[in-house]
C-alpha cells in the first residue's frame, strides 16, 4: 500500500498537470463524456481493434488515446458491485446482485427496473436501490459531485430519477406506424433497446451541445445480454460493430460541440464475459441442490422464479422475493412461507452466495418443535430442555448486545424521521405527474427515506422482540412447550451468519430416530440431529450430463467464506477436503496466501488446518500458471511470502484467475461506509453486514448458476481472467496516444476520471497517470 | 481482393487439419456474366439440394453481383391426385411419393429481383377465400381451406428446407455464396412467409438474414442447455445430435433402468410437461421394453461416451425421445419412441380444430374475432406452460428434421431406420413427397438447369431480369406495389421492364443501393 501511495502521488500530480494542460486550453472545466458498456470483454474487444476491426475505436483510442490494457473489475465480475465501484470510487458495500437482510427479509434487488418505474411513476422512488443504499451508507457517486444541473445520466443500474421525455419518445417510436410496418414486412419492429439507444444518443448530443453539463454518461447493456445469449463469435462481433459506430457518432458529436478541447471521451465496461466459441456454457441449480434431501431439505429464497419462461407467475416484472418449497424438508414440512431458510442469490452467474438461517435457531426450532410433543418421554424432555437453555445461554451475551444495541439506533433512527416527517409534511401537495426537476426527484427523495426508514424501524422492532423473547424464555422440564414457535423463532429471518464451524456441521433436522440421551441422561446432540457439512457437499457435487469434453463433471470450482482472525482478514478458498487455500490480509495491507488441508473450525472459533508445500491442484491454481510472474523468483517462495497488493497484481493478473488474490479482500472483506456520524453510522454499517452471506460458490469454466432463465452463451461473476478483464479507454482533451500496461482495477478508473474533471478524489493514491499534452 | 480472403481461410482449415465440410458448392458459368451455383451434400454420391442465379456483370468486383433466382432441386412438382387430395378436408396422409422431374427447366423457388409479386398472389389468394369461397357452401368452404391450407404448408415445409441447406453451407470461399448473399437469400426465403415480406429493402434483407442466423444459434444453444438441465433433473441421459451437420441441432434423451430414480418426484412433474414426455420411472412398459436399444459407453464421471467409444462402462439404454432445439422456444418433441401416434396426433389434433372452426362452422377472423383471442389467450398460457404451441414453426423444424435424418449418415443404421419410419409417420400433408424420391429427383432436375445454363435459357431469364432490375431502381414501395398488382391482375403477362439494361447502368444501381458509407465510417473521426 505504501508503494501505493508513492506511486499515487506521483500520479496525482501528473494528473494535476494534466489538469492544468486542459485548464491552459479552456478556461471551462473538464467536461466527461462516459460511454459505459456492461459486460464488455477487453481481449474482445483490444483484438477487434488490433485487427483493425473497429476503426471508430482503434482511431479514437488506440491512435490517439490511452488504452488500459490491463484494467479488472475489482471484487467479483458483477454488474451490480462492479458499477458501484465504478460510479463511487468506493470500496464495495454492495457485493452482490441481490441482497438478503438476514434478520428482517427485506430484498434488496439491484437489477430490477419495473419496481423503480412504477416507483417513481407513482412518486414513490426517485433512484434505483442501489443508489439508495449508497446515499444511506453516505457513499456519493461520481454524477453527485457534478450536481443534477450538470449532468446528464443515462438509464442505468445507479440511477436518479427517470427520464420520462426520453421513455416517452422510445414508446412513440416503438409503436409508430413505421413499427407496425416493420412488424407485417419482417414480423418484427425494432427491439425496445434499440430504440432507447437511439433516443439516448439523442439526448446525449443534446447534452453536448449544452456547456452546462460537465458530466455525460451513456450505458448501454446490450452486449451483456448478446454475451449471455450466445459465444456465436459472429453475433458478438456484430454486436461490436454496432457499438464501434456509436462510438465514433458520439465522437464526432464531441466534435461538433464546440467543447473538443475540454471534452474526455472515457470508455469503460464493468467486466468481461467468459464467451468461448462452440462452448455452451451449463447451469447448475444451487437451489434444487439446497431442497434436496442431501442439501438439507431446505425451502429456498431466490429472487426470480426459477425457468421463469415456463410460468404464468415469471411475468410479473415486480418479483423480487420467490420461495421455493422443498418436498423434503426434515422439521418444516408445509412451512415455507415462514421459515424458508436458505436464501440464495444466482443472479452472478459464474458465482452464488448462499444465506443459511443461523445453525443454532435451527437447533431451537427444532427443540421448540420436540418439547411440543405430549408424548414425549420426560427423561428426553428434559434433557432437550436443558439443551435449549444452554444453546440460549451460548448466545445470551451477543443477543443482548445486538438487542441493545439496535435498539439504541432505532432510537437514533427515530428521531431522523420524526425531522423527516416534518420537512415531508411541510411539502406542499402539488401534483406532479412527471417527476423531471431536480426539486421533483429530491421530494420524492425525501418521502421514499421516510418510507424505507419506517419499515426498516418495524421490521428490525419485530425482530427485536423475538430476540428478547428468546432471551427471557424459560424451557419447561416437566411440561409440554405450547407457546407458537414464532413468538421466539422469527419468521422470514436468518439470524445472524453462520460460523465455518456451524457450515460444517449444520443441522438440518431432527434425527431419523428423533432425539437421543447418551450415558449420563444429557442430550445426544450428535445422534440427535441430521447435520450437513456445507463445504464437502458443494464440493461433491457432480453432473451426469455433460456432453461437452471442455467442461469439468464438478460444476463447483471452490467456496469461499471469511475466517475470524485477530490479526486481520483471513479467507478460506475450499476446493476439497485436500486442496485448500487460506488467504490473510495483515495489518500493514500485505496478502499472503498459504496451501492448507482438513481446515476446520471449533465450536469456539478456533481454526485448525494442515500446512502444505505450494503445488499444482489448489484452488486458483497459481503454482502451475504459466502466466504467474514472479520476477524470477522461485514460485513456492515467492508465493510462500506476504506481498503488497501492487505486487500481487504484478504477478498474478496475467493467470486464468486474474486478480482474484485481490478481488478476494474486496469481496469479503470488512465494509467500509461513507460519512455517516455516530450511532447512526453503525447502523448503515450493521445494515450492510447483515446481508453478507455465509458462503459464495463460484463455478467451474463454462459452468453457472442461473436457474432464472438460461445464460448459454458466456458468464461473468468469478475471477477467471476472461470474465474480469474489462475495458477502460480514454481520449480527447489534451490525452496522448499510450498503451498502460501496468495492472489497475475498478478503484484507480474512478479516483482518475474525478481527478481529470478537477474534483474532488475519493483515493488519491489510486490515481493513475493519463499521458497529456499538447 | 476476395481471391486472396478465399485463399486465406482455405489455408487456414487446411491448416488445422479440419475435414472436408458437408456441403460443397460447384459453380458454372452462364454466358460471360453470370453464373449457377449448385449446392452439394457430400456422401457416397454427392446430392445437389439448391442452386442460385448469380449475376456478375462479366466482372471480378462481388460488390455489383446479384442473386437473381434461387432452385432448390428437391422441390416435387404437384401430381393431379396429390392436388385432389389436398383439397379433402380431414385428410391427414401422405399417399403419393411425389413426381419425378419432368423434362422442362426447373421453376425457381424464388425471384430475387421482384420479391413483390408473391404478395400479390398471397393476397389475392385469400380474399378470393374470404370473399368468394367463405360464404358459399360447408363442402366448398372446406375443401378450398384445406388446400390453400396444405399448399401454404408445403410451400412452407420447401422455403425452410431451403434455409435450412442455406445456413449448413460454406461461404466466403471460391465458387461459394458471400455472406451478405447467404444471408439476403435466407432472409427473402424467411420472408417469403411474411404478409409484406416482398417489399423488404436489399440492405434491410441482408441484416435480416443476418440476424436470423444468429437467433437460431441463440434458440439452439438455449434448446441444448434446456433438454440437458431436463435430463439432469429427471435422471435420464441428453446426447447432443448433429445428424452430420456442423451443429447440434438435435438432441437425444436415452433412458437407464439401472440409473438411481430422481429423489423428488414432486418437483420434477413440470419437467415432464415441458418434455411431453410420460414419467418413464413409473412406466411398466419399460422393464419390458422391446424396442430399439443401444449398449453405450460411460466414463468414470458417468459422461456418456460417443457412440464408436471402445472402452468405459458399458450401459444398455432405452432412446425415449428425439428433439428440434430449433423451435423457438422449447425443445420440440419430434420422435417418441413409446408412443409412435404421440407426435402425429397432436398435429392431427390441431389441424382438425383449425379446420373444424374455421372450414366447416366458418368462423371468421372479423364476425368471430372473440373465439380467436380466446384461442390466443388459449395458446400464450399453454406456451408460457413449455407447450409447443405454434403450428408453423413445428412445421419448419420437421422441415429441417426431414432432410437432416434422409443426409445423415452418423447414426447407427437400425436406430436410423426405425426414427425415420417415426418421421415419415409425421406426414400430414397431402402434397408432400417422400424424401428419397426428392433426392431422386434432384439429380435429374440439377441436370436440367445445367443444361439451360449451357444453352443459354438461363442466360435470357437473367437478361429479363436485369432489364426489370434497372425499371425498378429508384422506385417507391407505392409505385412497386402499383406494378405487382398489374403483374396479378394481367396473370403474369405484364412486367415492367427497361427497354435495356447495360452493365454499367446495373453496377452504378447496385453499388448505390449497398451504400459504401456505414455509420462506422459516417462516424468514424
Amino acid at each position: 500500500m505504501r508503494g501505493i501511495g508513492r506511486a499515487g502521488a506521483h500520479c496525482a500530480l501528473t494528473c494535476l498537470l494534466l489538469l492544468a494542460s486542459m485548464a491552459a486550453n479552456a478556461a471551462e472545466p473538464v467536461r466527461l463524456l462516459v460511454f459505459e458498456i456492461d459486460g464488455l470483454n477487453a481481449d474482445l474487444l483490444y483484438q477487434n481493434m488490433d485487427a483493425g476491426n473497429l476503426p471508430s475505436f482503434e482511431r479514437i483510442f488506440r491512435e490517439n488515446g490511452t488504452v488500459f490494457e490491463n484494467f479488472y473489475t475489482r471484487g467479483i465480475s458483477l454488474s451490480a458491485p462492479s458499477w458501484s465501484i465504478l460510479d463511487t470510487g468506493h470500496h464495495a458495500i454492495i457485493r452482490g446482485n441481490v441482497e438478503y437482510d438476514r434478520y428482517t427479509g427485506h430484498v434488496y434487488d439491484y437489477l430490477n427496473f419495473f419496481p423503480f418505474y412504477l416507483g417513481n411513476a407513482r412518486q414513490r422512488a426517485a433512484d434505483m436501490p442501489g443508489a439508495e443504499v449508497l446515499d444511506r451508507a453516505g457513499i456519493p457517486l461520481v454524477i453527485d459531485q457534478f450536481g443534477p444541473e450538470h449532468t446528464y445520466q443515462s438509464f442505468q443500474l445507479f440511477q436518479r430519477g427517470v427520464r420520462w421525455t426520453t421513455l416517452e419518445r422510445v414508446l412513440k417510436d416503438r409503436f409508430s406506424k413505421k413499427s407496425f410496418i416493420s412488424m407485417l414486412e419482417d414480423g418484427g419492429a425494432p427491439p425496445l433497446n434499440q430504440l432507447w439507444a437511439r433516443e439516448t444518443e439523442v439526448d446525449v448530443g443534446r447534452a453536448l451541445q449544452n456547456p452546462a453539463i460537465t458530466y455525460i454518461d451513456f450505458y448501454t447493456g446490450d452486449m451483456d445480454h448478446e454475451g449471455h445469449a450466445t459465444s456465436q463469435p459472429e453475433a458478438l462481433f456484430a454486436e461490436l460493430k454496432r457499438l464501434d459506430g456509436l462510438a465514433g457518432r458520439l465522437w464526432k458529436a464531441v466534435q461538433d460541440s464546440g467543447s473538443a478541447d475540454r471534452t474526455v471521451f472515457i470508455v469503460v465496461s464493468d467486466h468481461g464475459m467468459n464467451n468461448v466459441a462452440g462452448i455452451i456454457s451449463q447451469a447448475f441449480s444451487i437451489p434444487d441442490l439446497l431442497a434436496s434431501a442431501e442439501g438439507g431439505g431446505h425451502h429456498v429464497i431466490t429472487n426470480r422464479h426459477e425457468l421463469s419462461d415456463f410460468k404464468l407467475k415469471g411475468l410479473d416484472p415486480m418479483v423480487h422475493r420467490v420461495i421455493n418449497a422443498s418436498a423434503n424438508s426434515y422439521y418444516l414440512a408445509g412451512q415455507e412461507s415462514e421459515y424458508p431458510t436458505a436464501w440464495v442469490d444466482v443472479d452472478g452467474n459464474e458465482r452464488a452466495s448462499i444465506h443459511l438461517r443461523n445453525n443454532d435457531l435451527n437447533q431451537i426450532h427444532i427443540l421448540l418443535q420436540q418439547l411440543a410433543r405430549k408424548e414425549l418421554a420426560p427423561n428426553v424432555r428434559r434433557a432437550a430442555a436443558i439443551y435449549l437453555s444452554e444453546v440460549i445461554d451460548r448466545h445470551r451475551s451477543g443477543w443482548a448486545t445486538i438487542a441493545d444495541q439496535l435498539e439504541e439506533e432505532l432510537k437514533a433512527e427515530g428521531a431522523v424521521i420524526d425531522r423527516e416527517k416534518q420537512e415531508t409534511a411541510a411539502i406542499p401537495k402539488k401534483h406532479f405527474s412527471k417527476p423531471s426537476s431536480g426539486e421533483d426527484q429530491q421530494r420524492i427523495r425525501l418521502v421514499q427515506e421516510l418510507e424505507d426508514r419506517e419499515r426498516e424501524r418495524n421490521e428490525y422492532e419485530a425482530y427485536i422482540g423475538r430476540l428478547r423473547a428468546l432471551l427471557t424464555f424459560e424451557p419447561d422440564r416437566l411440561r409440554p412447550f405450547t407457546r407458537k414457535i414464532s413468538d421466539l423463532v422469527p419468521e422470514l429471518s436468518l439470524g445472524d451468519n453462520n460460523s465455518v464451524y456451524d457450515l460444517q456441521n449444520y443441522i438440518v433436522g431432527p434425527a431419523a430416530g428423533g432425539l437421543v440421551l447418551d450415558g449420563s441422561g444429557r442430550l445426544d446432540v450428535q445422534r440427535s440431529f441430521r447435520f450437513v457439512d456445507y463445504f464437502r457437499l458443494l464440493a461433491a457435487q457432480r453432473v451426469r450430463n455433460n456432453p461437452q469434453p471442455a467442461l469439468s463433471s464438478k460444476p463447483v470450482d471452490f467456496s469461499i467464506t471469511a475466517l475470524p482472525s485477530e490479526s486481520g482478514q483471513a479467507y478460506w478458498i475450499y476446493d476439497d477436503a485436500d486442496n485448500q487455500l487460506l488467504e490473510t490480509v495483515d495489518s500493514q495491507g500485505r496478502i499472503s496466501v498459504h496451501p492448507v488441508c482438513e481446515l476446520r473450525e471449533d465450536r469456539d472459533g478456533t481454526v485448525h488446518s494442515t500446512p502444505q508445500p505450494w503445488r499444482a491442484g489448489l484452488p486458483l491454481h497459481l503454482f502451475e500458471d504459466p502466466a504467474l510472474d514472479t520476477a524470477g523468483v522461485d514460485r513456492a517462495e515467492w508465493l510462500s511470502q506476504p506481498h503488497t497488493e501492487r505486487e500481487w497484481y504484478a504477478a498474478v493478473h496475467r493467470t486464468a484467475y486474474s486478480n482474484a488474490v485481490i478481488g478476494i479482500t474486496e469481496q469479503f472483506g470488512p465494509l467500509r461506509i461513507g460519512n455517516v456520524p455516530g450511532v447512526l453510522g453503525r447502523y448503515e454499517l450493521r445494515k450492510r453486514q447483515l446481508v453478507q452471506p455465509d458462503i459464495q460458490v463460484f463455478a467451474a469454466d463454462h459452468w453457472n448458476f442461473n436457474v432464472r432463465n438460461f445464460n448459454p452463451g458466456g458468464n461473468h461473476g468469478a475471477f477467471f481472467r476472461i470474465s474480469t478483464h474489462s475495458v477502460w479507454m480514454l481520449a480527447g482533451a489534451g490525452v496522448k496516444k499510450a498503451d498502460v500496461t501496468v495492472p489497475c482495477d475498478s478503484l484507480n478508473f474512478t479516483s482518475t476520471i474525478l481527478s481529470i474533471a478537477g474534483k474532488q478524489v475519493p483515493m488519491p493514491d489510486r490515481v493513475m497517470t493519463i499521458p497529456s499534452g499538447p | 481482393m476476395r481471391v486472396l480472403l478465399c485463399f486465406l481461410l482455405l489455408s487456414v482449415c487446411l491448416a488445422t487439419g479440419q475435414t472436408a465440410p458437408e456441403y460443397r458448392w460447384s459453380r458454372q458459368q452462364v454466358g460471360d456474366s453470370a453464373e449457377l451455383l449448385t449446392l452439394f451434400h457430400r456422401g457416397d454420391r454427392d446430392v445437389p439440394l439448391l442452386s442460385v442465379l448469380r449475376d456478375t456483370l462479366a466482372d471480378h468486383d462481388p460488390a455489383n453481383d446479384r442473386i437473381m433466382y434461387v432452385w432448390l432441386l428437391t422441390y416435387s412438382k404437384l401430381t393431379l391426385p396429390q392436388r385432389m387430395l389436398a383439397a379433402v378436408p380431414f385428410f391427414y396422409w401422405r399417399v403419393s411419393k411425389g413426381s419425378i422431374a419432368s423434362a422442362k427447366e426447373p421453376k425457381p423457388l424464388l425471384n430475387m429481383v421482384a420479391p413483390t409479386y408473391p404478395v400479390f398472389s398471397d393476397a389475392a389468394r385469400t380474399i378470393l377465400q374470404w370473399t368468394l369461397l367463405d360464404p358459399m357452401t360447408t363442402p366448398i368452404r372446406a375443401s378450398s381451406r384445406a388446400y390453400r391450407t396444405n399448399e401454404v404448408d408445403h410451400e412452407r415445409l420447401h422455403l425452410e428446407e431451403a434455409i435450412g441447406y442455406l445456413r449448413r453451407a460454406p461461404v466466403d470461399v471460391p465458387g461459394a455464396l458471400t455472406s451478405a448473399e447467404l444471408h439476403t437469400v435466407a432472409a427473402r426465403l424467411e420472408l417469403r412467409k411474411r404478409m409484406l415480406g416482398g417489399f423488404v429493402s436489399q440492405t434491410r434483407a441482408e441484416k435480416i438474414g443476418e440476424q436470423q442466423a444468429y437467433e437460431e444459434e441463440r434458440v439452439r444453444a438455449r434448446n441444448w442447455e434446456l433438454l440437458r438441465q431436463c435430463a439432469e433433473k429427471t435422471g435420464l441421459i441428453f446426447e447432443p445430435l448433429d445428424l452430420g451437420q456442423p451443429t447440434a441441432d438435435y438432441g437425444m434423451l436415452w433412458f437407464d433402468p439401472d440409473a438411481p430414480r430422481p429423489t423428488n418426484p414432486a418437483t420434477i412433474a413440470p419437467v415432464w410437461k415441458l418434455l411431453s414426455l410420460r414419467n418413464p420411472w413409473t412406466d411398466e412398459r419399460l422393464p419390458k421394453w422391446k424396442g430399439f436399444t443401444a449398449d453405450r459407453r460411460f466414463d468414470e464421471a458417468g459422461r456418456l461416451l460417443p457412440a464408436d467409444a471402445a472402452e468405459g462402462q458399458t450401459r444398455r439404454l432405452i432412446p425415449l425421445g428425439i428433439y428440434s432445439l430449433l423451435y423457438p422456444k422449447v425443445p420440440l418433441l419430434m420422435v417418441d419412441f413409446r408412443d409412435a401416434r404421440h407426435v402425429r396426433n397432436h398435429e392431427m389434433a390441431q389441424r382438425t380444430i383449425n379446420e373444424i372452426t374455421a372450414g366447416v362452422i366458418g368462423i371468421s377472423h372479423f364476425t368471430n374475432w372473440y373465439y380467436y383471442a380466446g384461442a390466443d389467450l388459449y395458446d400464450f398460457v399453454a406456451s408460457r406452460h413449455g407447450r409447443a404451441m405454434v403450428q408453423t414453426s413445428r412445421l419448419e423444424c420437421y422441415s429441417r428434421f426431414r432432410v437432416a435424418l434422409m443426409l445423415d449418415s452418423s447414426l447407427a443404421p437400425d436406430l436410423r431406420s426405425d426414427i425415420q419410419k417415426r418421421v415419415n409417420a409425421l406426414a400430414v400433408n397431402p402434397l408432400e413427397a417422400s424424401p428419397e424420391r426428392e433426392f431422386e429427383a434432384a439429380q435429374q432436375r440439377y441436370e436440367h438447369l445445367t443444361e439451360d445454363a449451357a444453352d443459354g435459357f438461363l442466360l435470357g431469364r437473367v437478361q429479363k431480369a436485369r432489364r426489370a432490375e434497372v425499371a425498378d431502381f429508384g422506385r417507391s414501395n407505392g409505385a412497386l406495389a402499383w406494378d405487382g398488382f398489374v403483374h396479378l391482375v394481367t396473370f403474369g403477362k405484364y412486367t415492367r421492364r427497361a427497354p435495356s439494361a447495360t452493365f454499367a447502368t446495373l453496377d452504378r444501381n447496385r453499388r448505390s443501393i449497398a451504400g459504401p458509407i456505414t455509420e462506422v465510417a459516417a462516424g468514424a473521426p
